[in-house]
């Protein structure tokens, strides 16, 4: 059944064909994808900043969250959808590759770890090394994410 | 001594020459530089939207600028060693590349704008907390760093999709 779609979508898909017949479409989308993650990682970086004691000693995290979280969803909406453009572009080369999958995988990890563990800690008053910890695991969630991107195009 | 023998020699340096042929270190170096834009790169465009009084609002102006000033300095620190060890072990390619050469001018441009704004700006912001509106020089140069910032990345990635072979086979074939 995965298989069927995948093909169908391999061979035709309005959004795919615009990506490869004009020759700035996949371009224009990797540069919506590369803007719109900076702000979504950018965002959680400050809130995570102060998970991990390093800025901003005047404000609780939660505050911080209260500050950014609409431009962390519009980062994260953006980039995905720009993400989604990218893949139709060549569904099967992207279900295979290896990096990618990691990626994806990380991702949707990352994703819910931001919106449930990471939102709970942010919102309450964890002690010093609870919230350290949490924002370590998501730096190294975001980072993985944007290094599996990189390494679609060397596995 | 032309730029383009310049360039032949930086490549040509033994760890500048490994890196360019290494399987894993150049797309490690490569992906560190694109890590940080995503971790750092993001506080710039939190700043300008901060100055534009578009995002952040919660905050003070000093406290965004200030929080944000070191870690944005470590993560421009590091994206630009890892720029310099991408371009340096393959010089020559990027000698020709005009999309190259669009980012490093903006990239003087950006610079320049740290030093235009840096007095009135981001070192004033205590007293532009005062202010009851956001002074319009402050609103540009929030503008022109977004543009700036936002291009830097947009011509990073073109430079991947220059071909030097495509762009001059046309001009030859067109008569004018």
């Amino acid at each position: 059944m995965a298989f069927l779609a995948l093909a169908l979508l391999q061979s035709s898909n309005p959004i795919g064909d615009a990506l490869n017949n004009t020759e700035w479409a996949f371009p224009l989308a990797e540069c919506f994808h590369i803007v719109f993650f900076g702000i979504a990682i950018g965002t959680i970086m400050i809130v995570n900043l102060r998970l991990l004691g390093l800025a901003f000693p005047r404000r609780t995290p939660a505050q911080l969250a209260q500050d950014t979280w609409v431009w962390t969803l519009v980062g994260l909406v953006i980039a995905v959808l720009a993400g989604m453009a990218l893949f139709i572009s060549d569904p099967r080369m992207y279900s295979y590759n290896q990096g990618f999958r990691f990626k994806i995988t990380v991702f949707v990890l990352a994703v819910i770890y931001h919106y449930t563990v990471h939102a709970k800690v942010v919102s309450s008053n964890s002690s010093r090394a609870i919230s350290a910890v949490v924002g370590v695991i998501s730096v190294a969630l975001w980072v993985s994410v944007v290094a599996g991107g990189i390494f679609i195009a060397f596995v | 001594m032309s730029l383009y023998s310049v360039f032949e020699s930086l490549q040509s340096i033994g760890p500048l020459a490994d890196i360019r042929e290494s399987a894993l270190v150049y797309p490690v170096i490569l992906a560190t530089h694109l890590v940080c834009i995503g971790l750092f790169g993001g506080m710039i465009l939190m700043t300008d939207l901060r100055l534009l009084g578009l995002g952040m609002g919660d905050l003070t102006i000093s406290e965004v600028v200030n929080g944000l000033r070191w870690p944005k300095r470590i993560g421009l620190v590091v994206i630009v060693i890892c720029g310099l060890l991408l371009f340096s072990s393959e010089a020559l390619k990027y000698e020709p590349n005009p999309y190259f050469w669009t980012k490093m001018t903006l990239l003087v441009l950006a610079t320049i704008h740290y030093f235009v704004f840096r007095n009135s700006v981001y070192n004033n912001t205590e007293e532009l907390d005062k202010s009851p509106v956001i002074p319009t020089r402050v609103k540009t140069a929030a503008i022109l760093s977004m543009v700036i910032w936002v291009s830097i990345p947009v011509c990073g990635r073109l430079i991947a999709y220059y071909e030097p072979d495509k762009q001059k086979a046309p001009q030859t074939a067109t008569v004018r």
